[in-house]
């Protein structure tokens, strides 16, 4: 399929947003009329360099070519001239508008907004599949058709090169399949397409080459036909952290937390998002989950909190059964909780620090004294965690969003951490935080641990994961399916049962309960 | 992505009627016509229909609608326009102050020019410098209000020895279908059931109309081809339902909003010009807006958003204020009795669909409107004055259940 000029070819991009690197020396050259994915992990900075080919975000260095030509792209407006389309992964549609609507808006000087309209988008809605009306209000349709539409809009505006971030994200695998389908049919008409995801299979599948970026530049180029999924999860999760190392094991044989056939269904006739989960974990162990991110993780910590309603299932803490207790009443009995989003859920910004201290503690000491909030008290602690932790401040009164990341993060360990928690529930610890932050949030666990604190981490890092943990599960798609021994196993290893790529020791076949209580 | 948060992915199939906006109007109109003749009829009052009633009600809807008008444009593109009052109060100033001077259809172009200042002024602070859309909103209201107290000392003041009113305004001549209006005020006479009433109520319509109430009406039409018909329509809509979905395709969502809003404040304005000008009234009066703004803004969200609705909408609450300006109380009373009439219908309904607790409900109120009727010999007159702010609420009240504003309606946009 290749010709001699590319369609694409990113050369040397750069991009710097204040205190991090989102891409560095990226390089990808895209063959006209070929699918070619983008893989690579959350964050790793597969969105941003999409953006960049977009003329949403500007490179800080690089060159990007299309067709030969250099060029040079200011706006999205400049890209679309150029042939190039984006397809978002979050819907850019207006609920309320036709289709028809949705489809003309910005192009109106095409064809008009009437009749024409309708007849060149009847046209080139065949190869998209969309079969509805173009009259029909978008708030009708469902996601599949939404994406078609999305699809239809690029069309519309002439492009030959279109960028699918992150498609099958929100389908269904029979809506996948279909969606692959269409892009075939349009590959054979010349159409070139380059394909973000991280999950593996999908992408065999469908592209013809894949390009793998991880923590912003591209590490090479492979035919997904002759490299298997295996070998694609080692070059996407790599192996250059150095391993934040707990041996010397602390396990004892008391049962801190323990969850029982734990279900959650999200709306009534989908997939349950958790399924049949059972889960222990001991005074001074670390229990580490592992999973791409969107495999209910984020369900599954927020069931055992108490922040989602589980659909059955049992959650004990020691003895205690929590099934029926609200979030502040198992933060009460003992739960630490660091959020995986400290902005979203584990701070107050503009409050000061001593006002985040009392978040979850409001009715325990040293914060409070009966029905009274105990300010002197929190404002003494503050000063403890900020000693402690090396929380960087220039005192306690400032607000939160004054302090860096790493900073912010260390406060909300430190809280989490205070009155004597059992269990320690720790989303993400590190995730974007320096590495000075990083290794004091793990020696600050590691310490916990020895203390006898039972702790359940979900990570999206692995060396974080293999170093801290002392048991490792993998969950997939709402599911515990396979444990891990973090003494023996590799990121490579863990990759591979992650994205659910088929080897001898982590079958994800018909029976993943069967195997994942093989310990 | 977190797949829970993904929406489903088949929408439950919906039963869809689809019946024409048009024939829905002419439904409501048809429906309106025979409720209010049952009525006359049933109360023995035919004031309720009568040439002098709509006439009366033309005139005082003719302010609620440009407002609610004005309203449509702002909020299509996004921006809650609560300051409607204020807008409209400098419309009456402007259009007294140039009306005296230079007639009725300088008047108009300078109430036009003040509300459209107003609407700037909205504009600046809500979508360069992404101010709260109600804060705004209400500051313009009491900017407007003290503004023009203000000038009207400074300027009127002298002309007519008293701050709060303006010298008198020439008004515009109005015009008749002489032929036609002749004709139907005999069929009026005669007091035949259901006829009668047609015919006065067409009658009102037909006779003394004022070259505003044209211009009103080709304003409705004219914002339903601009806004539903027309490329900078659709952007401009765009920017109401999902501005950042309307930026990613090259609209330039600021000037949209810009342009709707201040085109919002000049048809607020015209709004106030057209109380000003209202054959009734001398000039500008202080406080002679009274809510109408507000109450646009009801007509508006009662219209759902769109032109026709809103029409109906400000027709309903000109209605009721006609009505109490021109009968009084015991006319009033017989309103309440359509009412009832018009409950035992909705309940009928209701019960047909087999909502028993909307039926339930209906009837309870059904049956206390009617005890009020029974046992009152009229409203009484501090509260007729408040028809059409009562109407107002129980409308909104009711009606605000399946209504669908602008998905972005009121969410301060930023670039980027």
């Amino acid at each position: 399929m290749s010709t001699t000029t590319p369609a694409v070819v990113l050369s040397g991009i750069t991009k710097r947003f204040p205190g991090v690197v989102a891409n560095s020396d990226v390089h990808l050259s895209v063959q006209v009329g070929e699918v070619h994915a983008l893989c690579g992990e959350n964050g790793a900075g597969k969105s941003t360099l999409m953006k960049i080919l977009y003329g949403m975000q500007q490179p800080d260095e690089g060159t990007i070519e299309v067709a030969g030509e250099q060029v040079r792209f200011r706006t999205p407006a400049d890209a679309i001239k150029a042939g190039i389309g984006m397809v978002h992964q979050h819907f850019m549609l207006a609920d309320n508008l036709t289709v028809q609507e949705n489809v003309v808006l910005g192009a109106e000087s095409l064809h008009g907004i009437g009749g024409k309209a309708r007849k060149r988008i009847l046209e080139l809605a065949d190869a998209t599949g969309l079969t509805v009306d173009p009259g029909v209000l978008v708030e009708r349709l469902g996601v599949a058709d939404r994406q078609r539409v999305e699809i239809l809009k690029v069309l519309y505006r002439g492009a030959k090169v279109i960028i699918l971030d992150e498609p099958t994200a929100v389908l269904v695998p029979q809506e996948v399949d279909e969606l692959f389908a269409t892009l075939r049919g349009m590959q054979q008409q010349g159409f070139t397409f380059l394909f973000i995801s991280h999950k593996l299979d999908e992408v065999r599948s469908i592209a013809d080459s894949v390009t793998i970026i991880r923590r912003g530049t591209t590490v090479g180029t492979a035919d997904p036909k002759a490299v298997s999924s295996r070998q694609l999860a080692e070059m996407m999760v790599g192996s250059e952290l150095p391993s934040p190392e707990t041996r010397e094991s602390t396990v004892t044989d008391r049962v801190v937390l323990q969850v029982e056939n734990l279900g959650l269904v999200a709306a009534e006739g989908t997939r349950p998002v958790l399924d049949d989960i059972d889960l222990v974990v001991r005074a001074g162990e670390i229990v580490g989950i592992a999973g791409v991110e969107g495999n209910g993780q984020t369900e599954l910590v927020e069931t055992i909190m108490g922040m989602r309603k589980a659909h059955h299932g049992r959650v004990l803490l020691g003895d205690r059964d929590l099934t029926r207790l609200g979030t502040l009443s198992r933060r009460e009995a003992g739960i630490g909780y660091i959020p995986e989003d400290r902005h979203r859920q584990g701070l107050l910004l503009t409050q000061p620090l001593w006002a985040n201290r009392i978040l979850g503690h409001q009715t325990r000491r040293p914060v409070s004294k009966g029905q009274w909030l105990d300010l002197a008290g929190a404002k003494k602690d503050t000063e403890r965690i900020v000693e402690d932790f090396d929380v960087r401040t220039p005192g306690i009164d400032v607000a939160a969003v004054a302090l860096s990341g790493g900073n912010q993060q260390k406060l909300v360990v430190g809280r989490e951490l205070s009155g004597d928690p059992v269990l320690l529930i720790a989303s993400h610890p590190t995730r974007g935080v320096d590495v000075g932050a990083q290794a004091l949030i793990w020696d600050e666990i590691r310490n916990a641990r020895a203390r006898g604190l039972a702790v359940l981490l979900i990570s999206a890092d692995l060396d974080e994961l293999i170093g801290l943990s002392d048991t490792i599960r993998v969950m997939l798609r709402g599911r515990l399916v396979a444990d891990a021994d973090p003494a023996t196993v590799t990121p490579e290893d863990l990759g591979s049962a992650m994205t659910g790529a088929t080897s001898a020791e982590h079958a994800t076949g018909a029976s993943p309960a069967s195997e994942s209580e093989g310990e | 992505m977190n797949p829970s948060e993904a929406p489903a992915t088949v929408p439950p199939p919906r039963k869809s009627r689809r019946i024409p906006g048009w024939a829905v109007g002419a439904l409501g109109v048809a429906g309106a016509v025979v409720l209010l003749s049952t009525t006359s009829y049933l109360t023995g009052v035919p004031q309720l229909t009568s040439t002098g009633t709509i006439q009366t009600a033309v005139r005082l809807a003719l302010p609620i609608l440009l407002a609610a008008l004005g309203g449509l444009w702002a909020e299509r593109a996004g921006v809650v326009n609560i300051g409607l009052e204020g807008m409209m109060i400098m419309g009456t100033w402007g259009a007294a102050w140039a009306g005296y001077q230079w007639g009725p259809w300088a008047a108009l172009v300078a109430a036009a020019v003040f509300g459209a200042l107003g609407g700037l002024l909205h504009a600046i602070a809500t979508v360069t410098f992404g101010v709260n859309h109600i804060v705004s909103g209400v500051a313009i209201n009491l900017l407007g209000a003290g503004l023009t107290k203000y000038l009207s000392t400074l300027i009127f003041f002298p002309l007519s020895n008293n701050p709060r009113e303006s010298p008198a305004v020439p008004k515009f001549d109005t015009y008749s279908a002489s032929g036609l209006s002749d004709w139907l005020g005999e069929l009026e006479a005669q007091q035949r059931v259901g006829l009668s009433d047609v015919a006065g109520i067409l009658r009102g319509l037909v006779t003394g109309v004022s070259p505003l109430t044209m211009l009103a009406i080709l304003l409705v039409i004219g914002s339903y081809l601009v806004l539903w018909r027309t490329r900078f329509g659709l952007r401009l809509r765009s920017c109401g339902e999902n501005p950042v979905a309307a930026e990613s395709l090259g609209v330039n969502v600021y000037l949209y909003k810009y342009v709707a809003v201040i085109s919002s404040g000049a048809l607020a304005g015209i709004g106030g010009a057209a109380l000003v000008l209202n054959p009734g009234q001398p000039g500008y009066l202080e406080g002679q807006t009274n809510g109408r703004g507000f109450i646009g803004l009801a007509a508006m969200i009662f219209g759902n958003w769109r032109p026709g609705g809103l029409l109906g909408g400000a027709a309903l609450f000109g209605y009721a204020d006609g009505l109490q300006l021109r009968s009084g109380g015991k006319t009033f009373l017989a309103l309440v009795y359509g009412a009832v009439l018009l409950l035992v219908v909705i309940v009928i309904w209701q019960l047909v669909r087999r909502r028993w607790f909307a039926a339930a409900f209906g009837i309870l109120a059904a049956g206390l409107l009617y005890a009020v009727y029974y046992s009152v010999e009229e409203v009484p007159s501090e509260l007729t004055t408040y028809a059409p702010h009562l109407v107002t609420l129980v409308v909104l009240a009711v009606a605000s259940q399946r209504l669908r504003m602008p998905a972005a309606d009121g969410v301060v946009y930023r670039r980027g």
